[in-house]
């Protein structure tokens, strides 16, 4: 095969970025695991990527249509597996989200990630179906809602997020109209503004109530979603009292980190501390204090990102993003050249969902958002989650592959 | 089907391409002061200084009386611990030999508390003492990793010991660290019993942490960040009770060496003024660390001390039950006050005979009351029928739980049409029963409790009002006095009914030939009812419940003596001590109690423990 003929087969581009990014990621587990007995942490963690790479390689290579055509049958799979872990899943870290397979863990909703995607894009593809349509959007969001409401039984709040953070770009992909968008945020943004206190609730509802205004011209329709809107932050209040003390204080510690310092404030201080002391180049590879006398607990997962941060300074961080930022830029170009409608909503759907673990993960680790417990792809340590990226990365190619096809 | 046309497709690409790039802008920005800006000051933080975090325990709440005595206080204790990451598991020898423990136990207390973090502090031994203080503090240098810890413990103040009321507050057992994973680590107190257990949560306050500066070696150099970042810990909300520690310091040592429960409460608010439970057992035993062999001892001896009596056991409650089948009698019109029996000492059902203690000749209504005429009440039961009596049994909260504000409670045994069917059958068992029960006796269970409540409803002429021991929550930040808010029924019963069974208490206590002589109080009009339960297993339980001042009654009581035999002896004269101790605040005349038979022996004749828990 020729140079070219590679070339326009294979987006060997996306795929060198994310064994970069995985590369990275070996090299911070492993330091991140040096000396922290726990070794076989890295050992697995190499194995996986072994794992991941195969996955990769498979999903490039498998019919388009194939792709398509399992979908819908993927989706329910995933749906009863989540059912499943809530009945017989094991215990990890307070929440159920783990099969235990042997001596293989696997979370079922990195799985559900990936096929939710897959099936929305199946139904938003059909040609009968428009988002202008009351009905469609509200199956569109029934085929999410459904996944996020048995994994937040579970509870895993963070993937919960990760969810919507998929959804809202894929809707303004199929061309939902301005007003379905923002009667979509108002009530999720009142909801948690009103967790935050009054002030930010009546906030939320002035700015809301303003973007409301100007999107809808029915002005009963309008009246009727910032009703709803003010319902669901004042009842989110009355939810809060009602709910037993613990899991107040949870909420409390998500909304503020300094609420519970022996448990994430610390960890949100420790990676600062840790990220701020690289300096520009960095302390050299395992040889970060932070990093090697295990401030933060358990650093290989959700606070990899100091990793990089401490022991390659800016230079190493600013090389993650940059690896990042491509990553996501090459998706959504992606999903403007295919050809194919379903092709386009699942190049969105995926690039969403790393736009927002990177979103979530690296705003958390350098201070700027609340802790809240979402991987890092590519970085952090978890089987599930590096096979479910290395198999996001492999259905990019694939639609890279067939990009020219209807 | 193709995408749509390009025009919009690009226009929404540029969008995303322009939150994309937002994002890494912010992202870059946070970089560039993290790392550029403040690097240096952070720099600092991290190659000498780390951040090391202390938790901080709070202070437990603390526990007042009605008259703002403090009954339960606190006092420091120190607690060592091991940082599992910093220490060298080479000393745990010599850290036993130091605390006098087994290293066994050392070892087994570290790998549990690696598994839960290796960068939490875990707890090995709490409430050292002095010597073994100074020793750990001489020899710092030798075990990096060990600290102390200042902690609170609880200590109590008062004559009264209150065990099963108050409840103890334990270190955390592994059961209870899997339900509460977020709220405790290994090594915290939790309440575990009585009062402590059942307002745990308010109790409890709040953990706070200090943020130390270590330095590569892992020692503390200084505060950091001068200790702005700090968080205090929460002292833990006070608690006002309803009880009265006269009362229940002077019931106690009344009830030394017997067996048995006492229980008061003001009828006008339910709140309990004395709980008492005998034998009990010293709570400082548990403050601090108990001693296993302590613990089992308390756990094994078969007269159960940490068993509370007050709200757990089921005895049937004898003649102090007859009231309830009079209420029933009269509000079902099945007899009428006048009505009357020759009492021969007797009565016969079938081919079998009931006995009665006494030939009372013929007796009324508040006559057969006042005299306990057995053979008078067999046959009102006869009149009234189960379902009646079963009715009113339940209406005063017999048969299930009063609700009070501890978790140790029975529900007890009342006997119904359903249940007599679900137990023999529906043709498993006759009127036969029916005679027992009217005089409280038989298939019956109840709590010393539940007699008590029984007594206030009486006092109040049908005001049943849940019992609780707390009256309030004392919050110290902002400082609040929250009033507890509790049930309240009233039970349907006709005026003339209450005065009629009323007097009948009133003239057990107060007229000649009334069984409950011995509970007089001088100066004050009282009125009650005496019991003798049968039991199956040695001498009788002796039961007296009842109300003073007559008219305007501010005290309800009932009280239990174990095998002790007659209600008018062995029960009246100590609750009429009582009655008279709290209404007029001392003895005026102190015989000491009565004691006609000599103490059972506790290793006796108490019904296994299963037996008495509800089933």
């Amino acid at each position: 095969m020729m140079y070219q003929d590679i070339k326009e087969r294979v987006d060997y581009k996306t795929a060198l970025i994310a064994l970069a990014l995985v590369t990275i990621g070996i090299i911070s587990v492993y330091s991140a695991t040096y000396d922290a007995r726990a070794a076989e942490i890295f050992h697995k963690q190499v194995i996986w990527v072994g794992v991941g790479i195969l996955a990769l390689a498979i999903m490039a290579v498998v019919p388009f249509r194939l792709l398509q055509l399992v979908s819908y049958p993927a989706y329910f799979l995933s749906i009863l597996m989540l059912v499943t872990v809530l009945i017989l899943g094991k215990t990890v870290s307070g929440s159920m989200s783990w099969f235990n397979l042997g001596s293989l863990r696997l979370q079922p909703s990195e799985f559900a990630k990936i096929t939710t995607v897959l099936a929305l894009a199946t139904y938003l593809a059909r040609s009968d179906v428009s988002l202008k349509k009351m009905r469609d959007l509200s199956i569109a969001a029934g085929i999410v809602l459904l996944p996020v409401a048995l994994i937040m039984m579970q509870p895993d709040t963070g993937t919960a997020i990760i969810f919507f953070g998929m959804f809202f770009p894929v809707l303004f992909w199929g061309g939902a109209s301005r007003f379905t968008l923002v009667a979509i945020v108002a009530p999720v943004g009142t909801a948690v503004a009103a967790l935050f206190g009054t002030t930010p609730f009546l906030a939320a509802v002035i700015v809301f109530g303003v973007l409301i205004y100007l999107t809808q011209e029915d002005r009963i329709v309008a009246a009727a979603v910032f009703s709803l809107t003010v319902l669901i932050g004042v009842s989110v209040q009355f939810i809060y009292e009602g709910l037993k003390h613990y899991q107040q204080k949870r909420i409390a510690t998500f909304l503020d980190p300094n609420a519970d310092p022996l448990g994430a404030g610390y960890n949100i201080l420790q990676s600062k501390v840790a990220i701020g002391s690289g300096g520009f180049f960095g302390k050299g590879f395992l040889r970060g204090t932070q990093t090697q006398l295990n401030f933060i607990p358990e650093q290989w997962t959700d606070f990899i990102f100091c990793v990089p941060g401490e022991e390659f300074g800016f230079l190493g961080a600013a090389t993650v993003l940059l690896l990042f930022m491509a990553l996501l830029i090459r998706g959504v170009t992606l999903g403007s050249v295919v050809k194919n409608r379903y092709g386009g909503f699942v190049a969105i759907g995926l690039t969403a969902i790393f736009a927002t673990h990177i979103f979530l993960n690296i705003g958390m680790s350098i201070g700027l958002l609340p802790v809240i417990g979402v991987p890092l792809p590519f970085l952090s340590y978890g089987g599930s989650a590096l096979l479910s990226a290395m198999t996001m990365v492999g259905i990019l190619m694939n639609l890279y592959a067939n990009r020219k096809e209807y | 089907m193709a995408q749509e046309d390009d025009i919009a497709v690009y226009g929404k690409r540029r969008t995303m391409y322009a939150v994309i790039g937002l994002m890494f802008l912010f992202f870059f920005a946070r970089l560039f002061q993290l790392q550029m800006i403040y690097s240096e000051e952070y720099g600092r933080q991290s190659e000498e200084n780390s951040i090391r975090t202390i938790p901080k325990e709070p202070v437990r709440g603390y526990i007042f009386d009605r008259n703002g005595t403090l009954v339960v206080d606190n006092r420091p204790a120190f607690s060592v611990t091991i940082m599992p990451f910093e220490f060298d598991k080479h000393m745990i020898d010599y850290l036993s030999r130091l605390l006098s423990l087994d290293p066994e136990f050392i070892r087994d207390r570290l790998k549990k508390g690696e598994a839960y973090s290796r960068f939490a502090p875990v707890k090995i031994k709490r409430d050292i003492d002095f010597r073994a203080l100074a020793a750990l503090e001489e020899n710092r240098d030798r075990l990096p990793g060990v600290d102390c810890q200042v902690e609170s413990k609880r200590w109590y103040t008062t004559r009264a010991l209150a065990s099963h009321t108050l409840g103890y507050t334990k270190e955390i057992s592994e059961s209870q660290m899997k339900v509460q994973v977020d709220e405790y680590a290994p090594g915290d107190v939790v309440g575990s019993a009585g009062l402590e257990a059942r307002y745990e949560p308010t109790l409890r306050g709040q953990k706070g942490a200090e943020f130390s500066t270590v330095n590569v070696r892992g020692q503390v150099i200084g505060r950091f960040d001068n200790g702005k970042n700090d968080v205090p810990a929460v002292e833990g909300n006070d608690l006002i009770l309803t009880m009265d520690f006269g009362l229940q310091a002077f019931a106690e040592s009344l009830m030394t060496g017997r067996r048995g429960a006492f229980v008061a409460i003001d009828p006008n608010d339910g709140g309990i003024l004395a709980m008492v439970s005998k034998p009990d057992y010293d709570l400082s035993t548990f403050s601090g660390v108990t001693p296993p062999d302590v613990w089992r001892s308390l756990n094994d001896d078969a007269a159960a001390p940490m068993f509370n009596r007050a709200t757990l056991t089921r005895y049937p409650p004898g003649s102090t039950f007859k009231m309830l089948l009079a209420i029933a009698a009269l509000e079902t019109a099945s007899i009428t006050p006048a009505w009357r029996v020759n009492c021969g000492g007797s009565f016969r059902l079938g081919n079998k005979v009931f006995r009665d203690l006494h030939v009372h000749g013929g007796v009324d209504l508040v006559n057969a009351i006042r005299v306990s005429c057995n053979v008078y009440f067999y046959q009102v039961m006869m009149k009234t029928g189960l379902d009646a009596w079963s009715h009113y049994g339940d209406e005063f909260g017999f048969g299930r739980l009063t609700g009070i504000d501890i978790y140790e409670e029975n529900p007890g045994l009342l006997p119904s049409t359903a249940y007599m069917d679900k137990r023999y059958g529906k043709s498993g068992w006759t009127r036969g029963f029916l005679p027992s029960l009217g005089i409280g006796q038989g298939e019956l269970g109840v709590t010393p409790l539940q007699m008590a409540c029984y007594a206030a409803a009486l006092a109040t002429k049908g005001e049943y009002r849940q019992p609780h021991i707390a009256r309030a929550i004392v919050t110290k930040s902002p400082r609040s006095v929250d009033t507890l808010t509790f049930q309240s029924r009233h039970i349907e019963v006709s005026e003339n009914t209450w005065n009629v069974v009323r007097e009948g208490m009133r003239r057990v206590v107060e007229e000649p030939g009334g069984t409950g002589g011995m509970a007089r109080v001088p100066g004050i009009q009282s009125a009650g009812k005496t019991g003798t339960a049968q039991n199956t297993h040695g001498p009788d339980h002796a039961w007296y419940v009842g109300f003073a001042p007559y008219d305007n009654p501010r005290i309800a009581v009932a009280m239990l003596v174990e095998n002790a035999g007659f209600g008018g002896t062995q029960a009246a004269p100590l609750a009429g001590l009582c009655i008279e101790r709290y209404l007029k605040g001392r003895i005026a005349r102190y015989d000491p109690p009565p004691v006609t038979r000599k103490p059972v022996p506790f290793p006796q004749a108490l019904p296994p423990l299963h037996a008495l828990l509800p089933r």
